[in-house]
């Protein structure tokens, strides 16, 4: 069939961030969906926000409540979300109660009921809030499964034909799914959940079916603030976008003699871990690599979890460096990212949307450790994989991205990150303490670098007033890895 | 008990002098406000259902009490109507009945407010008297989108 004489399924935009990603570009017009999940998971709320974000005079929306939230308060507690337009009740949506049909008839009543309004309305978008209760209501008798199924059928077919989008609210669990005929008749499926662990909470959504289009499969987080929903599409809005890669070249880090250690500078494109114990100077390191990118002209990210960013520029400036004007002139970002409960794709949303809005070059990443303690528990045990997401995300979009791992301090072994994710990595500096003639000093040391030849040494550095400063190799002693080495010097 | 405010007594004397003005002569004020309230009930019925509002007008009926005595003889059955208001008012002289009348409904509009707040209020009354002239009800001037 010619692409001419295929129907075009209409896409309406959800008013959701996110969700109109994970839907593989937004609601099919006309279609009869099911939105599940268990008492709390926002499935009033999300109903609300996609009929608030549709309705108007010419594409009205209805609104059927059923033994479940009266209206009143419905009305009460949704008015306190932003997306709520007061303007809109009565003229472009209609709120009816159906109660006491449902009560006092059966289901053909309800039908007639429901079809009596659409037809008087003429309704874009339809809501039924909630659809189990008028199920539940039926079947308090014996079930009569195709009585309910043809119900079901002949709502689904009224309501299309009227081609009126649909959602019918429900409190089901998982296992209802399996041969109950709503789940069959309906076009879409929207899952919602929250998933306790320790103390925290962490919603999902999971769109379980979909016709007539590819939605983004797998479970999704999304948070629910005084906007409303906002959904955070695992695949960070990425699918379908080419990736960009950065013409080959090298970026400097700022520190001379560190560049040349790396073979002259980091591959554009790479992703960098800086690990070392408290106090080496990972951040120094990272604020001269954004310093010199801004100097450059490529604008930088740094997200930051354990200082606060006035700490962070403050630190900068003692360093030489100024954080403060590239901030006002929008090629800086410093993101303090400290909320509770943060979930991957929640910190990469805030990333990426820094990234596009100031057209970043470089981003840093201060610290991973930082990062994961800044996540929900549930996310902390996927962490490797957290963070293969987070840097694919990022190279993908042409970023170099630099971050710090701290390290317990070992004295017989080199380790190189506490989460063995040196893999996810392209290159790979080590700084550490060493014990030389009664002092703690430090040394650097390039492990790894994917895109070709770096330098071998082991090469003690200051952090001074000017930043990173990096000295000799130390060729005079033997065991320098161990942080106790013995001096071989003839 | 809650007294009624200003601002939704008000708004109940205009809707009951809304009501009053199309009666016709022979028409006593029980018609009138009765008639009001059988408005209000048809509309908001279809919103939260009959026992909603049977809920919500039995809650103003009691508070009503409080600052009208008379009403004590007036009930509200299960389907939201008044019943017994006619025979409560018969006696009454006319300040009396309206001001029964208007405490009741000022309570009703109060209530909606105190859930709903004044906009949707506003917005529900004039979707049952949609050609009302009304003043707005609200008392913090603020504008709302229309």
């Amino acid at each position: 069939m010619s692409d001419q004489g295929r129907v075009r399924i209409g896409r309406l935009a959800t008013g959701v961030p996110g969700l109109d990603t994970v839907l593989g570009g937004g609601l099919p017009e006309f279609s009869f969906n099911i939105l599940a999940g268990a008492p709390g998971t926002g499935k009033t709320t999300l109903a609300h926000q996609i009929m608030f974000a549709n309705a108007s005079q010419e594409q009205t929306a209805l609104y059927f409540t059923v033994l479940g939230e009266p209206a009143l308060k419905m009305l009460r507690y949704q008015q306190q979300f932003q997306f709520f337009d007061a303007a809109k009740l009565s003229r472009s949506i209609r709120f009816i109660n159906l109660s006491q049909v449902v009560l006092e008839n059966d289901l053909n009543a309800v039908l007639e009921e429901i079809t009596r309004e659409v037809e008087e309305f003429n309704p874009g978008m339809v809501m039924v809030d909630s659809f189990r209760t008028v199920v539940r209501r039926m079947q308090s008798g014996p079930p009569d499964e195709m009585e309910l199924q043809a119900f079901v059928q002949r709502l689904a077919l009224q309501l299309t034909s009227w081609q009126a989008t649909t959602f019918l609210l429900g409190e089901y669990v998982e296992g209802e799914m399996r041969d109950n005929p709503v789940f069959t008749v309906a076009d879409g499926l929207f899952w919602l959940s929250q998933n306790v662990e320790r103390n925290s909470v962490v919603r999902k959504m999971q769109i379980m079916k979909l016709r007539g289009q590819a939605s983004v499969p797998g479970l999704h987080t999304f948070r629910i603030t005084d906007a409303g929903l906002q959904v955070f599409p695992r695949t960070f809005g990425l699918i379908g976008k080419e990736a960009k890669m950065p013409p080959p070249r090298r970026l400097s880090t700022g520190i001379l003699a560190l560049d040349a250690m790396l073979g002259g500078g980091i591959p554009a494109g790479d992703s960098v871990l800086v690990a070392g114990p408290s106090g080496t100077g990972k951040s120094v390191l990272a604020t001269q690599f954004i310093a010199e990118g801004v100097r450059q002209g490529e604008p930088g990210i740094i997200a930051v979890f354990e200082e606060r960013p006035q700490e962070y520029t403050a630190r900068a400036t003692g360093l030489g460096m100024d954080l403060d004007t590239p901030q006002q002139t929008g090629r800086l970002e410093i993101l303090y990212l400290r909320p509770l409960d943060l979930s991957v794709d929640e910190m990469l949303n805030e990333v990426l949307e820094a990234v596009e809005k100031i057209g970043a070059k470089r981003v840093v990443i201060d610290s991973l450790a930082g990062f994961e303690m800044a996540l929900a528990p549930a996310f902390r045990q996927d962490f490797r994989e957290s963070l293969y997401r987070m840097i694919a995300a990022l190279t993908g979009i042409g970023v170099t991205i630099l971050s710090t791992v701290e390290l317990p301090e070992a004295f017989t072994s080199l380790l190189f990150s506490p989460h063995a994710i040196s893999f996810l990595t392209d290159d790979i500096i080590r700084l550490r303490y060493v014990e030389i003639e009664g002092q703690l000093r430090k040394i650097l040391v390039v492990v790894k670098m994917r895109g070709g030849n770096h330098s071998k040494d082991i090469c003690e550095y200051e952090i001074t007033s000017e930043g990173m400063e990096i000295g000799q190799r130390l060729k005079d002693y033997r065991g320098l890895i161990t942080g106790v080495p013995e001096y071989s010097a003839p | 008990m809650k007294q009624t405010t200003p601002a939704a007594r008000d708004l109940a004397r205009q809707l009951l002098a809304q009501e009053a003005e199309g009666s016709a002569p022979s028409e006593t004020e029980a018609h009138a406000t009765l008639r009001t309230f059988e408005k209000i009930r048809r509309h908001m019925v279809k919103l939260v259902g009959v026992a909603g509002f049977q809920a919500l007008l039995a809650r103003a009926l009691a508070l009503a009490k409080a600052e009208v005595s008379w009403l004590a003889a007036v009930k509200v059955r299960a389907d939201g109507f008044l019943e017994g208001w006619s025979e409560a008012a018969q006696p009454l002289d006319a300040d009396t009945e309206s001001k029964g009348s208007e405490t009741l409904l000022a309570q009703l509009l109060g209530l909606l407010i105190a859930f709903i707040g004044e906009y949707l209020t506003l917005r529900l009354v004039r979707d049952v008297w949609p050609d009302a002239s009304l003043n707005d009800i609200s008392t913090s001037g603020e504008e709302r989108p229309e």
